[in-house]
């Protein structure tokens, strides 16, 4: 995986997840700071720290990420979500736009 | 109100969220998480709780700080222990409670000093009365009151004369009289008011014009039969009136945009549109009224709905809807005398037409060949005409030709009902070529097995009756139903059997079927009610301003 095909998102507890870009693009949030022109911090260093999200939600962000590329090119299974995820994972994913 | 977001895993989260009694209690104690939740996220999780029947008084405990919108439409089991809960709901901006019988005067007393309520509903709540109004007239806030067939009297609508906030105000049904219209006159930021089946007069009448802003007027079914000049007025419902004259007076003519008045008796037809400018009328719904003349109509070039069904309209008026069909989408000439020489004179006039109704009509199949024609129609109605599917060609030889291969040229076709006692297995052949065709209604006692095998082909079919015909158990057996089929309607159908009907339910349990052996549909339909499809989140439309909804139902007939 070359650098630059890369993003670090990082968790409210400093926990560091490098996810291919294209992957991450499945939030609108993300795409948009990472394509906005200006100097995002976010846009030159290929980095995204998420306060509010937690270590474990971010994780499962993640997963969804590459399921929703997989579900995009046909492959439809379920994507499981543990009942108790299920509230902070929601407002993470409305926040992401994902 | 369908509960919309744009998210995919919001919709996933909201659904895991509710997938049982267990996984509701894996969560609900997650406080902090529950509180800072942003409220269309609750709002649409307490929608969702509430359609899978999860919800339950003692839950709704745990929204009280995040949710805004509450909807229980319909739901007998809410009652004043729910009412307690929602009372505490600091943040609730819209509450509705329509057709929730259950509810009554003390079950309301929880609403009492709500600082955020801006809407409410218990429209059909029968048990409430003027004690019941008593409380919601505490909550200043109110903008929309929706009150309609409760037991409401006079004395409780004059108490509403203090909400001043209010903008829309339902009390059909109720028995609304002139003295407390009149006491109402201080709610001067009414747009809309419906007054159907009430006591009001002709003098009561003339106090609406003190509803500076008044857009949208319901009058339907009293005895009002002149309406004094309202210039503000956009839409007026005069269903079941006797229509003396329509907006006469002096100052600005009202721009109406909207005019129903099915079932009315005029008495004066030639000034019945006379008083108010009718060059933004878009909608007119004249349908049973006692109009004669429609020479009017060539006025009125803005119309896009059109409903003159079961009216005296004929082929000799039918040039008048001809000249103002450059913007229709909607006509019903359902029930009228309208021939297939009625038709022709439409063509060339209405580019724009997509819903055509000429259902009981003398119409045969030489209006195929004209509705061929009319080249945006999507949904045409000819059930119960005397249509048959074949021209008979004059000649030394009788040559019979298919009439509705006309309709190929219609490339947007998705729903045609051709519910004829006189069509048959050749005529129907044809339709199995319409590539867009998404609803088919076929009944007629001449149908046979070789038809439902023609239309397993239709590609993109959701809806499919083929009622009173005479298929047999092996023709269901050896149908081939397509992807896209939702339903199938094959009642009377009297030759198939219990067995075929289990049968094909078994093989294909996604396919709502009718027939008279399918017992349990309120079985069906309630299971579907538990499990709805993951479709029932739909994609947006939630970021249409909240003004802009409010106005679209103001204007439903």
């Amino acid at each position: 995986m070359r650098k630059e095909d890369t993003v670090k998102l990082i968790s409210a507890e400093g926990f560091e997840f490098v996810i291919h870009k294209e992957a991450a693009m499945v939030s609108q949030t993300i795409r948009n700071m990472l394509t906005s022109p200006g100097s995002f911090a976010e846009t030159e260093h290929g980095e995204v720290t998420f306060p509010e999200i937690s270590t474990t939600i971010l994780e499962k962000i993640c997963q969804y990420f590459y399921w929703s590329l997989q579900y995009a090119n046909g492959k439809e299974t379920e994507f499981p979500i543990e009942p108790e995820l299920t509230l902070e994972l929601m407002m993470a994913a409305n926040y992401l736009h994902t | 109100m369908e509960i919309e977001t744009e998210s995919r895993l919001v919709r996933l989260c909201i659904e895991a969220a509710c997938e049982s009694r267990e996984s509701v209690e894996k969560w609900r104690k997650q406080r902090r998480t529950l509180n800072s939740m942003p409220s269309p996220l609750a709002d649409a999780l307490l929608r969702r709780l509430f359609l899978r029947r999860l919800l339950f008084p003692s839950l709704l405990e745990v929204f009280k700080r995040s949710v805004e919108v509450v909807d229980l439409k319909g739901e007998n089991n809410v009652d004043a222990e729910w009412m307690a809960y929602l009372g505490a709901f600091r943040y609730l901006r819209s509450l509705n409670l329509a057709d929730c019988h259950r509810i009554n005067n003390s079950a309301l007393w929880s609403l009492v000093g709500m600082t955020s309520l801006k809407e409410v509903d218990i429209s059909r709540c029968a048990k409430v009365t003027d004690a019941g109004i008593r409380h919601l007239v505490s909550i200043s806030t109110l903008q929309i009151l929706r009150i309609s067939e409760t037991g409401v009297t006079a004395d409780g609508i004059k108490l509403l004369s203090s909400l001043a906030t209010l903008f829309v105000l339902d009390l059909g049904g109720l028995p609304v009289t002139d003295t407390a219209l009149s006491s109402l006159q201080a709610l001067t930021k009414l747009e809309y008011l419906d007054l159907w089946g009430s006591n009001i007069s002709n003098k009561g009448a003339t106090v609406l014009k003190k509803f500076p802003k008044l857009k949208f007027l319901g009058l339907a079914w009293t005895n009002v039969t002149i309406l004094p000049n309202l210039s503000s007025l956009e839409c007026l419902n005069l269903s079941n009136c006797t229509v003396n004259s329509v907006l006469q007076g002096n100052g600005n003519k009202a721009h109406l945009t909207k005019l129903i008045c099915s079932g009315a008796t005029f008495t004066n037809e030639a000034e019945a549109f006379l008083y108010f400018n009718t060059c933004f009328l878009s909608f007119l719904d004249v349908s049973n009224s006692s109009l004669n003349g429609f020479y009017f109509l060539h006025h009125l070039k803005a119309m896009e709905y059109l409903d003159l069904s079961s009216s005296m309209i004929g082929d000799d008026s039918i040039e008048a809807v001809a000249s103002i069909g450059a913007i229709l989408r909607n006509l019903n000439l359902g029930k009228t005398r309208v021939t297939s020489a009625g038709v022709a004179i439409l063509v060339g006039h209405v580019p724009k037409l997509e819903n055509l109704s000429l259902s009981h009509t003398p119409v045969d199949d030489l209006a195929m060949s004209y509705i061929g024609m009319m080249p945006s129609l999507k949904h045409v109605d000819l059930n119960n005409t005397i249509i048959n599917g074949f021209i008979q060609q004059d000649g030394a030889e009788p040559n019979l030709i298919s009439s509705l291969t006309a309709l190929h040229s219609l490339k947007g076709l998705e729903s045609l009902n051709l519910e004829c006692a006189n069509i048959k297995d050749e005529a129907v052949d044809p339709l199995s070529n319409f590539q867009e065709l998404r609803l088919l209604s076929l009944k007629s006692p001449s149908l046979t097995d070789i038809s439902l095998y023609h239309l397993s082909s239709l590609p993109k079919i959701r809806n499919l009756g083929i009622r009173d015909a005479v298929l047999t158990d092996s023709g269901l057996f050896s149908f081939r139903p397509p992807a896209t089929l939702e339903m199938l309607d094959l009642r009377g159908c009297w030759l198939l059997t219990e067995d075929a009907i289990l049968s094909f339910r078994k093989r294909h349990p996604l396919i709502e079927l009718r027939h008279e052996h399918v017992v349990s549909t309120s079985d069906q339909t309630a299971r579907r009610r538990l499990t709805p499809p993951r479709t029932f989140l739909r994609p947006p439309q939630v970021n249409q301003k909240q003004e802009k909804l409010i106005v679209s139902q103001y204007f439903i007939g």
